[in-house]
């Protein structure tokens, strides 16, 4: 096994013997608790720039600018910002490790299951990235035959399991699929050539291009269905009121012009998002 | 303006690298140092007539040398929450190290004392010299001397085994590497930049680990003053 699969499966093996553990009885509402106690503490993976990222030794970005923007409405509670691996946000909001995840969680059926969902924040629609110059790939279907990566456990890497399985069904060789801790390590592949691209969402590979368009060229084309961004929380009566205080307070942002102020900020485009319901997921 | 030379982006590093290797440096020197003295009690709860400390002591250093150190660390960081405690990331980290690195100090430590013939305690008693001299003048200096370098060799691998300890949480040093490697998406120039910090870090303990060695040999004369005061005077 490599390593992410043994991390992985550590990780599921710790999740699975935490929510028998977790089976608690009903527990106080989240919010209320948040306010009395006047701590906040929020999962984050500061790895996935413009998003979420480190400079100067603090997490930046779209997402925290968001967060800060809505924590205003909270302004007792003080701020407690875990930066962990991303295969670590979700088993760590269900072992209550912490109250809320702010990191770019794709809005998928089988997290929506589990977890509940803010409304969008971003799209997160996958596309591909190619090295620069590599004139063997023009459009996003010539990945058939070639060997192409993602982060495993994202929902890019499932949109590009879908999209090889399509062109196999079209009758063309499917990708090699490599699966990633991160997305770094994928980009470092595709740039030493161990990899022909890297199916990561749109948003992301804009800033990819934008730091290092000498090494990186975007095929400007979605891959897979339209999917979103949101955080997320757990499910149930106790942490509904949070859901919908993180919900209500990006719906106010979009409506204030200062959703779109921060995409213009971070990304360098606006996104058509919509903010009053949580859209079904396609994937 | 030009792009920054690889000179300039690496002086931009620093003081990210520097902050990280703050993090690794407080973790393992904890470890260290608190599963030494762990890892002594242990040592001497193992050699107790009491079978069930003894028992006990023995199922710890196997459970703790017997499982990877990540799922060590990731039990010590969900199972307290999952149990209504709160353990902030950096202690659990911090926890985890130190009962992983008492397991092994336990087992050089025993190493040490079993490499003291017997025949140098009864010798000592049949000069007349009380017990607790004897440990103190002629079993630990010895010890000492016998498990330094593996001692060292143990706090090298324990800066080194915490570069894990991200999984928690806690932004040590790989940790920060991986930060900077997803805002600069430059991996090869970040990654042997926080090699070398780890090898500057390594190579210090290694360097002050031979110096104090080195200044270990007051043993053998104390434990000769102490012959010669129990023989009665001059030999």
């Amino acid at each position: 096994m490599s390593l992410h699969q043994r991390l992985g499966a550590a990780l599921c093996a710790a999740a699975a013997v935490l929510a028998c553990l977790a089976a608690a009885p009903a527990r106080a509402d989240q919010l209320a608790e948040i306010r009395k106690k006047q701590e906040i503490v929020i999962g984050t993976e500061a790895q996935f720039a413009p998003f979420e990222f480190i400079q100067d030794g603090k997490i930046v970005g779209y997402g925290p600018d968001l967060m800060n923007l809505i924590l205003a409405d909270l302004p007792d509670v003080k701020l407690k910002q875990l930066d962990l691996p991303f295969q670590g946000i979700l088993p760590g909001l269900a072992a209550r490790r912490f109250d809320f995840v702010i990191t770019s969680v794709t809005i998928t059926k089988e997290r929506a299951a589990k977890f509940a969902f803010t409304v969008p924040i971003a799209d997160a629609t996958t596309a591909l990235v190619k090295r620069k110059g590599d004139e063997s790939i023009k459009a996003s279907a010539d990945i058939a035959g070639k060997t192409v990566g993602s982060q495993a456990g994202s929902a890019q890497l499932k949109a590009l399991q879908e999209y090889s399985a399509r062109l196999k069904a079209d009758g063309k060789a499917p990708a090699t699929i490599r699966e990633y801790v991160s997305f770094d390590e994928a980009y470092a592949d595709l740039a030493a050539g161990r990899l022909d691209a890297v199916a990561q969402s749109l948003a992301n590979l804009a800033t990819l291009a934008k730091t290092r368009g000498d090494v990186y060229e975007v095929l400007n084309a979605p891959i897979g269905p339209k999917t979103y961004f949101g955080w997320v929380g757990r499910q149930g009566e106790d942490s509904a009121a949070l859901v919908k205080f993180f919900s209500d307070g990006i719906a106010k942002a979009a409506a204030s012009g200062k959703l779109a102020e921060l995409q213009q900020k971070w990304f360098g485009f606006t996104m058509d998002v919509p903010t009053d319901h949580v859209p079904e997921p396609a994937i | 303006m030009n792009a920054p030379t690889l000179l300039e982006r690496l002086a931009g590093y620093l003081p990210l690298l520097a902050h990280g290797a703050a993090t690794t440096l407080l973790v393992s020197l904890v470890a260290i140092a608190a599963g030494f003295v762990l890892g002594a009690a242990l040592l001497g709860l193992s050699r107790s007539r009491a079978r069930l400390a003894a028992g006990a002591a023995a199922a710890y250093v196997s459970f703790f040398r017997g499982t990877p150190l990540l799922v060590q660390l990731l039990m010590l960081f969900y199972l307290p929450s999952a149990m209504g405690l709160e353990l902030p990331p950096l202690a659990a980290a911090m926890l985890a190290m130190t009962l992983n690195s008492a397991a092994f100090q336990c087992e050089i430590l025993r190493a040490g004392l079993a490499s003291i013939p017997a025949g140098q305690i009864e010798a000592a008693a049949s000069f007349g010299i009380a017990r607790r001299q004897v440990f103190r003048h002629i079993e630990l200096p010895q010890i000492a001397r016998a498990v330094w370098p593996a001692v060292v060799s143990e706090a090298i691998d324990v800066v080194k085994n915490s570069a894990i300890v991200s999984v928690i949480a806690v932004a040590d040093l790989a940790r920060v590497g991986r930060q900077l490697v997803a805002s600069t998406y430059r991996p090869l120039e970040v990654f042997m930049a926080v090699g070398v910090v780890y090898l500057v870090m390594t190579a210090a303990i290694f360097a002050l680990g031979s110096w104090l060695g080195a200044r270990m040999g007051g043993g053998r004369a104390g434990a000769r003053r102490i012959v010669e005061q129990a023989a009665g005077g001059q030999p």
